[in-house]
């Protein structure tokens, strides 16, 4: 298969996918407790009140009326007007989607090189002692919740040491390296979460790799140690964890709720998060669909790595 | 001239109203602070300004500090747009009010103070309110303000049609078409049924009722244009808000040269903030979650007596509750000394199971003060006929104590043989579409409701507890205890309201429909070297005489 065909295939796959997400997420948002006139005016306004302000937001309509409203609008490229906050929906949603990639980025840069170069350096020393401090640090961080963690690199170098901002948000336009300066803080729980997760996943395509008669071979035949593992092993090992971070990076992009409520950030996950406590729909919906895109589209970049890296797949066209 | 005289002069010019507010004083009957407050409501404050010889409507008559720095807030994020006929949440309220203005503010000790309206008057049935509206007042586009464009502001909030968060304090009391211009610089309020206490639901207890030009088009959030002392600077959705200096403004000027409130979505990165000196103020928090700001020389605590409660109603018409013993000996099961001190670290007033907080003047503290009493509870339900292990179902609301409160709730029922099964649900799933049969916080046998402060108990003695009552979870339904309330609501003066109140507070303790386990503080966080900071317990917060020393 062509790649141009593949890539075609792929993304139509996609549209298909995002689709299906966003009629789950548009009949999900009905099942929610309350109405959205409740959610804007509190338990105790009048009913009048409340009967008036669903008229006028037009969410006494049926079901499938708002659902075909919402998404044709979509088409013309209108996320349309937050109910509660009463902005367009995209006011909100771009600074907080590149707030939420440059924080997933960052932690990103961050988490992928350590985790990899941890899990291959315990792959290549398994069972001695820097092995066994790898996996157990690994294990052990990525089980404490980012909420507690955050709370004591907050105490330690926020408070106590002074050394870094604890609120995320950096001043108003603050260069490149002041805006990484201020994400270092929150980067730092998402590292620990997943370092261990990523690392064990390295470590495990290591050996499995090294264990392989190919790389017997490569050894047999004479090759140093560092060209055996750069050209033979490496290429297979990282295949099943560069899915595993692919997989990893709805996450980093959209649920950092507890991270953004910490250290008060505006991300796309508190975005969703309270879209969803205040039945605000066309936020909360529009949100899940931007997610799900970078979710599809990490997994499509994922696909072709994958394909790149492995010549058998590539000679089937991504089979 | 003698003080004698002074009076007399006094009493000639005062209505029959007045002279009976200062007879009450004059008695001994109200003190000088009850005086001040209960005279506020009638527009006194010129009046009684010669009778103790401190002006009235100077509480907030502190020494100004120096003018300019720049003072940081945190505040939780608002639940939604910032519009003054929609605003329902208290973050939303202190935005309002940043450059906002009301006829009269609800001080922290419950007096009127005038700030829009220079002074009023009820007719001898309090059915109808004369306002004096403040001249020489402009709006921020330069625009003057006259009666018109209050009379528009609250023809606003009283049309059905304008979906208005404050349809439901007025309702019964104005109603669209009631608010009328007599002249350029005078309203009257035509209410639906007399009110004594009219005044403060004009009032700042009244968030949504800041005074908007009369060609207001609904974009409040843009430009936040009113009257205040404070002008916005920048308004950022979910992030946080700016204002500055207004240098037209009517008043003295506000003493920082700005101020900056960051929107929060919890408490704790609040109280880490203050910890890293990255705000000077946090606007308000509770001691549950918020125990490192309490008794922490780095940080000052002012602390507001205020209504504010979580109210356990029982309902009144189904399973054991039907039997006011029953709910009495629930009552009886609760330390109440215990829970202020366990739940508030002191920071709370006793509650004797009615809306009758000891902050309310009309409050009648002769009526004898429930405590545990496990022995007459367990008396009660045998009396009752409450077989021990008796089992009833509590359902509340995800919010402050609340949760803590219903599992001492439970333990305190066990330990007279009564066993509740508690659930827990998020604020949205518990209040639901709050009208009955769509609502756990209305429908359920048992529940915990969380009511914030007002300044006078009319709407919590009517909306939970009277017959008709669209919040009256406990189902409760008593002729005595409705015209009562009607009663208490047309007395004007403070010994009536108090006469009456000792009733209805008798009578609550007999039927306990609700416990009301404890009236908490409001509380708000400054740094110590922030000096003229004032919030009061309706959620405001005043910051154009605060200063740094």
């Amino acid at each position: 298969m062509k790649p141009t065909v593949f890539l075609a295939k792929r993304l139509a796959l996609c549209a298909v996918t995002l689709w299906i997400l966003s009629v789950i997420v548009f009949l999900g948002g009905q099942l929610l407790p309350g109405n959205v006139g409740r959610a804007i005016l509190g338990p105790l306004a009048s009913a009048q009140a409340v009967a008036t302000i669903n008229h006028q937001l037009g969410v006494d309509r049926p079901v499938l009326i708002q659902y075909l409203s919402w998404i044709g609008h979509i088409f013309e490229g209108n996320l349309g007007q937050s109910y509660a906050l009463q902005v367009p929906v995209s006011s909100l949603l771009g600074p907080a989607l590149v707030n939420s990639l440059k924080l997933g980025g960052e932690a990103f840069c961050l988490v992928v090189p350590i985790s990899l170069l941890g899990g291959i350096w315990a792959a290549l020393r398994v069972g001695k002692f820097s092995d066994k401090v790898i996996t157990l640090v690994g294990l052990s961080v990525s089980v404490m919740p980012e909420f507690i963690s955050s709370i004591i690199l907050i105490l330690i170098f926020g408070i106590w040491l002074k050394w870094l901002p604890i609120a995320a948000t950096w001043p108003e336009g603050a260069s490149a390296f002041t805006q990484i300066y201020y994400l270092i803080l929150p980067s730092i729980p998402l590292t620990l979460v997943l370092f261990g997760y990523i690392a064990r996943m390295a470590r495990a395509g290591m050996i499995e790799a090294l264990e392989s008669d190919y790389a017997r071979t490569a050894t047999l035949k004479g090759l140093p140690g560092h060209i055996v593992v750069w050209r033979h092993v490496m290429r297979n090992a990282m295949m099943p964890t560069i899915t595993v971070i692919a997989a990893q990076l709805g996450y980093m992009i959209g649920g950092l709720v507890v991270v953004e409520t910490l250290f008060r950030y505006q991300g796309i996950g508190t975005l969703i998060f309270n879209a969803a406590r205040a039945k605000d729909f066309p936020v909360l919906e529009a949100g899940v669909l931007v997610i799900g895109a970078v979710y599809t589209i990490a997994m499509l970049i994922a696909d072709f790595l994958v394909t790149f890296l492995n010549p058998r797949l590539r000679a089937q066209g991504g089979e | 001239m003698s003080r004698k005289k002074f009076i007399e002069s006094l009493r000639r010019q005062s209505t029959d109203l007045e002279n009976h507010v200062i007879d009450e004083y004059l008695s001994g009957y109200i003190d000088r602070r009850q005086l001040l407050r209960h005279g506020s409501v009638f527009g006194m404050a010129s009046v009684l300004g010669g009778i103790i010889g401190a002006g009235a409507a100077g509480s907030r008559a502190y020494a100004d500090g120096k003018p300019g720095g720049t003072v940081r807030v945190a505040i939780t994020t608002p639940a939604g747009a910032i519009d003054p006929i929609l605003v329902a949440d208290s973050a939303g309220g202190t935005m309002l009010q940043q450059t906002g203005e009301y006829l009269i503010i609800d001080d922290p000790d419950l007096k009127l103070r005038p700030v829009l309206a220079t002074g009023w008057k009820p007719n001898v049935n309090a059915d109808i309110w004369t306002f004096s509206i403040r001249k020489n007042v402009k709006f921020q586009n330069g625009q003057p303000m006259t009666a018109d464009d209050v009379v528009a502001t609250f023809e606003r909030l009283s049309d059905p049609k304008n979906a208005s968060n404050a349809l439901s304090v007025f309702q019964g009391v104005l109603s669209k078409g009631g608010t009328r211009k007599v002249d350029d610089y005078t309203v009257a309020f035509h209410l639906d049924a007399p009110n004594g206490n009219f005044p403060y639901y004009v009032s700042s207890d009244n968030y949504n009722a800041i005074i908007l030009p009369a060609d207001y088009a609904g974009d409040f959030q843009k430009n936040f244009m009113a009257t205040g002392p404070f002008k916005l600077d920048k308004y950022t959705t979910n992030v946080g808000a700016s204002f500055v200096r207004n240098p037209d403004y009517w008043g003295p000027q506000a003493l920082p040269d700005r101020v900056e409130f960051t929107f929060y979505t919890d408490q704790q990165s609040q109280i880490l903030a203050m910890q890293g000196r990255q705000v000077d103020v946090i606007a308000q928090f509770s001691v549950v979650g918020g125990q490192a700001l309490l008794n922490n020389p780095s940080v000052n605590v002012i602390s507001l007596r205020s209504s504010s409660t979580s109210q356990i109603h029982m309902r009144c018409d189904m399973g054991p509750f039907q039997d006011k013993r029953v709910r009495r000996a629930l009552a009886l099961t609760l330390d109440r000394v215990g829970l202020i001190k366990g739940l508030f670290h002191g920071t709370a007033d006793l509650g004797n199971d009615s809306p009758f907080a000891p902050v309310f003047p009309s409050t009648n503290s002769s009526v004898p003060q429930r405590h545990q009493d496990l022995a007459q509870a367990k008396e009660l339900l045998q009396a009752a006929g409450v077989s021990p292990g008796t089992s009833v179902n509590l359902t509340t609301e995800q919010f402050l104590e609340i949760p803590e409160l219903a599992v001492i709730m439970q333990n305190a029922a066990q330990s007279v043989g009564v066993t509740i099964n508690l659930k827990l649900e998020s604020q949205s799933a518990y209040y639901g579409n709050s009208t009955f049969g769509q609502s756990d916080w209305l429908d359920s046998q048992m529940g915990i409701t969380d009511y914030a402060h007002r300044g006078v108990p009319n709407i919590l003695l009517a909306a939970p507890l009277m017959s008709n009552g669209t919040w009256n979870a406990a189902h409760f339904k008593n002729k005595d205890y409705d015209s009562l309330v009607g009663q208490y609501v047309k007395a004007l003066d403070l010994q009536s309201q108090r006469d009456i109140s000792g009733k209805i507070e008798a009578l609550l303790l007999d039927e306990s429909p609700v416990i009301y386990p404890y009236f908490y503080d409001f509380l708000t966080a400054t740094v110590p070297n922030l000096k003229g900071v004032q919030p009061n317990a309706s959620s405001l917060l005043f910051l154009d005489r605060a200063s740094f020393t």
